[in-house]
C-alpha cells in the first residue's frame, strides 16, 4: 500500500533480500543522498541499527524541527532533496512546522518518520500517532507504507514526487516491522515508477509566448515580477537574458531574490509590504505585469483591487492553480520559467532602452533610497542599525555569502540591505513565516555549499525559538556565523502595536539569557556590538572562526522596517515611516 | 492604457450555484481524505459525494455535487487536480450530463384513496419503486436527478415519510466522451 497504485503482480523479486531499513538507506544513497538529518527513537532505530553501513552522513539534531528545517535549509542551497528522520508520535509531530514551511515555498524534502508496528495501528500505542493524517495538508504526498516489498518502490516515488514540477515535502511513514522484514524487491528504475497522478509540466516551446511577445512590444512601461520559480526552475541566466534583449526592468519577491545581480542596471528590487518604494511604484505605474514564478501572494499585491490598477498582467507559473487564484490575470501561462523565458527569447528582437520608464526608475530609487533608514543614515550618529549591519555583513563577504534570514524585522532588513548578487544565497521562509527557521536552515545550508559562507541573521525572538541546534552546529563543527538583531523586542510586533495598535505595546518585549554567556556555555566564540564602528570589526572576528560563532548585535529599540504598507491597503497607499 | 478594475478572478465571474464534478482518482486509502480536506480548507461545504469503483482496477470515480461561486471553484479544481492521487477532475456543471441520485424511503402505507394517489404521484415524479411491504412500513426506493427526489421527499413528508437515506448524486456527462480540465502547461506521468 504505498503511494500509488500498485501494479497487478508484486516486481519479481531480483535482489538478495535486506530488511526494510536497509532498502530505505540503499534508496537514499541511490537518489544521491550524503546527508540526512534526524533524531533517534524506538520505531526508527532499525534504520540507525543499519546506518553505519551506508555512506550518509547523519546530523543529530537537537529537535526533530530543526532537523526539517536544516532539510529545507540543504535543499535549498544545493537544489537538491533534503531528508529528515524522525520517530514515531512526538517526533512526527515536531517535523510538522517544517514540513509546511517547506510546502509553502515549494522546497523539495522527504520525511521519513517510523511508526508502531503495523498490528499496533490504529490502537494508541505508546508514541502512535496519525501521522499521515496530520501532514496531508501540509505536504505534497504523504503516505505509510504497510508492506516491505513496497519500500524501494515508496522511496523512489516519494523522491519523483517531491522534486516534479512544483517541488514540495513529501511523508513516509514506515510502520517498525516493515523496516525489520525482508524484501527481495529492487530498487525501481526510473520508467518503472507508478505515479499516473503526478502532474509534470509539458516541456518545450511555449506557444503563449507568442502573445506575450505581441503584449511586451506594445508596452510602453512593462515590469518583470519574477519570484522563486525562476530559481527552481534554474532560469536565472536565461532571466537575465530576457531582461537585456527587451530592456525590461525586473523586481523580484521575498524569495526571487538572487534571481537578478540587485546591481544590475535593469534590477529594480525587492517588490511588496516592505519592499522598495521605487518598485512598488513601478508596480502601480505599469502598463504590463508579467509575473514569472511567483504567486501574487498578499505580501506582494496588498489589497488586490488596488493592485497593479494600470497593468495587463501576465502569469506563467508551473502550476495550473495558481493561476487566477489571487490576481486578476489578463494572461495565464502554465509552465516551467525557464521554458517560459527561453520561449520569450526564440521571439523577441533587441529592444532599445526604454529611456524614460527608466529615469522614471532612478527618480523614484533616489527618493526611495534617501529616505530609508540606511540611507538617512542613522548609523553616522552612532546608532546602531539592523540595516548598517546587514550592509556590513554584505561587504565583508562580497555579497557571496549564503544568507539565511528568520521571520520579522530582521528578515526584511536582510532582503532590503544585503545586496544579493547570486542565486541560492537567500534562504528564507517566505510563505509560511516561520520564526525559528534561520539557524537551523543555515545549519542545513552550510552543509549542503560548504564552499561558501554561510549566516543566519535571526532576531532574539526566533533564536530562541531553535536555539537549542547551537549543541548540533558544535558537535558537528557546522560553520555557520550567527547574527543575532537584537533588539530585546519582538521587533514586527512591536512595530505593528506602535503603528496600527496605538502604542499599546504588550508581549513585544522579550527577555533572554546573556549570549555571550549561553555561547560560552556552548563553547561558541561569540562577540557583542553596540556601536556602529564595533560592526566591521566583530564581523572580521567571527569570519575567521573555524566552527559555528555568534554576534550578539544591540540594536536601537526603536527602529521601524518602513515602508510599511497595512493590512487592507495596497502599494500605492504605504507609511513611509517617520525616519527620514 | 486605460485603467481597469483588478479583481480577483475568483470574484470576477461570482456566479454562486450547485456544480457537480466528477474527479477519477486512486483506490486507496486516504484518497477521500486529501479531496475532502482539501474542500474545507477552502471552506466548501459538500452537498454529496459519492465514491465508487470503476470499470478500471484501481481506480475509482467521484461525484462530488457543491456549491460555490464559479471562479473560486474553478482555482480549487485545480488544487484538486494537482493531487497525487488524483486523476482527472471534470466541471460538469455546465455540460449536458446525466445525473441521478438514489434514495431509500421508510414510507408507512397510505391510509386512503387520497393518500394514495399522493403517494403514487411522488414516485412517478422520481422513479419510485415499493421494493418491500413487509412490517408495518413499506420500503420504497427513488431513482431519480436530485431535484426530482427532493420534489418527491417533499410532497410524502405527512404523508407516512418515516426516514431516509439518499446516496448523493452521481453524474456523468452526455454525449461526447468526459474531458479532464487538465489542458497545455501539464501531462500526467
Amino acid at each position: 500500500m504505498t503511494a500509488l497504485p500498485r501494479p497487478s503482480s508484486k516486481p519479481t523479486p531480483t535482489v538478495a533480500p535486506r530488511i526494510g531499513a536497509r532498502a530505505v538507506c540503499e534508496a537514499l544513497v541511490r537518489e544521491g543522498v550524503t546527508t540526512i538529518f534526524g533524531y533517534p527513537g524506538g520505531t526508527v532505530l532499525p534504520i540507525y541499527d543499519v546506518l553505519r553501513e551506508f555512506p550518509l552522513r547523519h546530523i543529530l539534531v537537537r529537535h526533530e524541527q530543526g532537523g526539517a528545517h536544516a532539510a529545507d535549509g540543504y535543499s535549498r542551497a544545493t537544489r537538491g532533496v533534503g531528508v529528515a528522520i524522525a520517530t514515531s508520535g512526538p517526533g512526527a509531530i515536531n517535523l510538522v512546522t517544517g514540513l509546511a514551511t517547506a510546502m509553502m515555498d515549494s522546497v523539495p524534502m522527504v520525511a521519513i518518520t517510523g511508526n508502531v508496528p503495523r498490528a499496533l495501528l490504529g490502537k494508541d500505542a505508546f508514541q502512535e500517532t496519525d501521522i499521515v493524517g496530520i501532514a496531508l495538508p501540509v505536504t505534497k504526498y504523504a503516505t505509510v507504507v504497510m508492506d516491505p516489498d513496497e519500500v524501494p518502490y515508496a522511496v523512489a516515488e516519494a523522491f519523483e514526487i517531491a522534486r516534479s514540477g512544483r517541488p514540495g515535502p513529501v511523508l513516509l511513514d514506515f510502520p517498525k516491522d516493515v523496516l525489520q522484514l525482508e524484501t527481495s524487491v529492487p530498487y525501481p528504475e526510473p520508467h518503472q515508477l507508478r505515479l499516473p497522478g503526478l502532474l509534470r509540466p509539458v516541456r518545450g516551446d511555449v506557444p503563449e509566448a507568442d502573445e506575450l511577445a505581441d503584449m511586451i512590444a506594445k508596452a510602453e512601461r512593462p515590469l518583470i515580477l519574477s519570484g522563486h520559480g525562476v530559481q527552481i526552475a534554474g532560469a536565472v541566466d536565461l532571466l537575465l537574458q530576457v531582461a537585456e534583449r527587451t530592456e525590461i526592468p525586473v523586481a523580484h519577491t521575498l524569495l526571487g531574490i538572487g534571481n537578478m545581480d540587485e546591481t544590475h542596471r535593469l534590477s529594480a528590487g525587492y517588490a511588496g509590504m516592505h519592499g522598495w518604494m521605487h518598485v512598488n511604484k513601478m508596480i502601480q505605474q505599469s502598463d504590463l505585469l508579467i509575473g514569472i514564478g511567483c504567486r501574487y501572494d498578499d505580501r506582494i499585491t496588498g489589497k488586490v483591487s488596488t493592485f497593479a490598477p494600470n497593468a495587463r498582467i501576465v502569469h506563467g507559473d508551473v502550476d495550473r492553480s495558481e493561476i487566477g487564484k489571487n490576481v486578476r490575470t489578463d494572461l495565464g501561462i502554465v509552465a516551467d520559467a525557464g521554458d517560459l523565458l527561453a520561449a520569450l527569447l526564440r521571439r523577441l528582437p533587441q529592444s532599445e532602452p526604454r529611456a524614460a520608464w527608466m529615469a522614471q526608475l532612478a527618480a523614484w530609487r533616489e527618493v526611495s533610497e534617501a529616505r530609508s533608514w540606511h540611507g538617512s543614515g542613522a548609523w553616522r550618529e552612532g546608532r546602531l542599525s539592523a540595516d548598517y549591519v546587514i550592509d556590513q555583513i554584505g561587504e565583508a563577504t562580497n555579497h557571496d555569502a549564503t544568507l539565511v534570514s528568520d521571520v520579522g524585522q530582521n528578515q526584511m532588513w536582510a532582503a532590503r540591505y544585503f545586496g544579493f548578487r547570486h542565486p541560492y544565497r537567500h534562504l528564507s521562509s517566505g510563505g509560511l513565516g516561520t520564526m525559528g527557521y534561520s539557524v537551523p536552515a543555515a545549519m542545513g545550508a552550510a552543509l549542503g555549499a560548504p564552499e561558501r559562507e554561510t549566516w543566519a541573521v535571526v532576531g532574539d525572538g526566533g533564536f530562541q525559538m531553535t536555539m537549542q541546534e547551537l549543541a548540533t552546529l558544535v558537535q558537528d563543527q557546522i560553520p555557520v556565523r550567527i547574527a543575532v538583531l537584537n533588539n530585546h523586542r519582538l521587533g514586527m510586533i512591536r512595530q505593528w502595536q506602535e503603528i496600527i495598535y496605538d502604542e499599546n505595546y504588550h508581549s513585544a518585549e522579550l527577555l533572554g539569557p546573556d549570549l555571550l554567556r549561553l555561547c560560552e556555555a556552548y563553547g561558541i566564540p561569540a562577540w557583542r556590538a553596540t556601536r556602529p564602528d564595533e560592526v566591521a570589526k566583530v564581523i572580521a572576528e567571527a569570519r575567521k572562526a573555524p566552527g559555528p560563532a555568534l554576534i550578539d548585535f544591540h540594536l536601537d529599540e526603536a527602529q521601524n522596517v518602513y515602508p510599511m504598507m497595512l493590512p487592507g491597503k495596497g502599494l500605492s497607499d504605504m507609511v513611509e515611516g517617520a525616519s527620514e | 492604457m486605460a485603467a481597469r478594475q483588478t479583481v480577483p478572478a475568483g470574484e470576477a465571474d461570482a456566479v454562486h450555484r450547485r456544480h457537480v464534478v466528477s474527479a477519477l482518482v486512486v483506490d486507496r486509502p486516504g484518497t477521500l481524505n486529501r479531496v475532502s480536506g482539501l474542500l474545507r480548507a477552502r471552506s466548501f461545504n459538500i452537498e454529496s459525494l459519492t465514491v465508487g469503483s470503476t470499470h478500471e482496477p484501481g481506480r475509482s470515480r467521484m461525484t462530488i455535487a457543491i456549491r460555490g461561486d464559479d471562479g473560486h471553484l474553478r482555482q480549487v479544481l485545480a488544487q484538486l487536480e494537482r493531487l497525487i492521487e488524483v486523476l482527472e477532475v471534470t466541471d460538469l456543471t455546465q455540460r449536458e450530463r446525466i445525473e441521478l441520485e438514489l434514495a431509500l424511503v421508510e414510507l408507512e402505507p397510505p391510509k386512503d384513496p387520497a393518500e394514495q394517489a399522493t403517494v403514487s404521484a411522488a414516485l412517478g415524479w422520481a422513479g419510485g419503486e415499493v421494493i418491500s411491504t413487509d412490517g408495518p412500513a413499506w420500503r420504497v426506493r427513488l431513482v431519480a436527478p436530485p431535484e426530482a427526489i427532493d420534489r418527491a421527499l417533499e410532497a410524502l413528508r405527512g404523508h407516512g415519510l418515516r426516514s431516509l437515506v439518499r446516496a448523493g448524486a452521481v453524474a456523468m456527462a452526455a454525449g461526447t466522451t468526459t474531458t479532464p480540465i487538465t489542458e497545455n502547461g501539464a501531462t500526467r506521468a
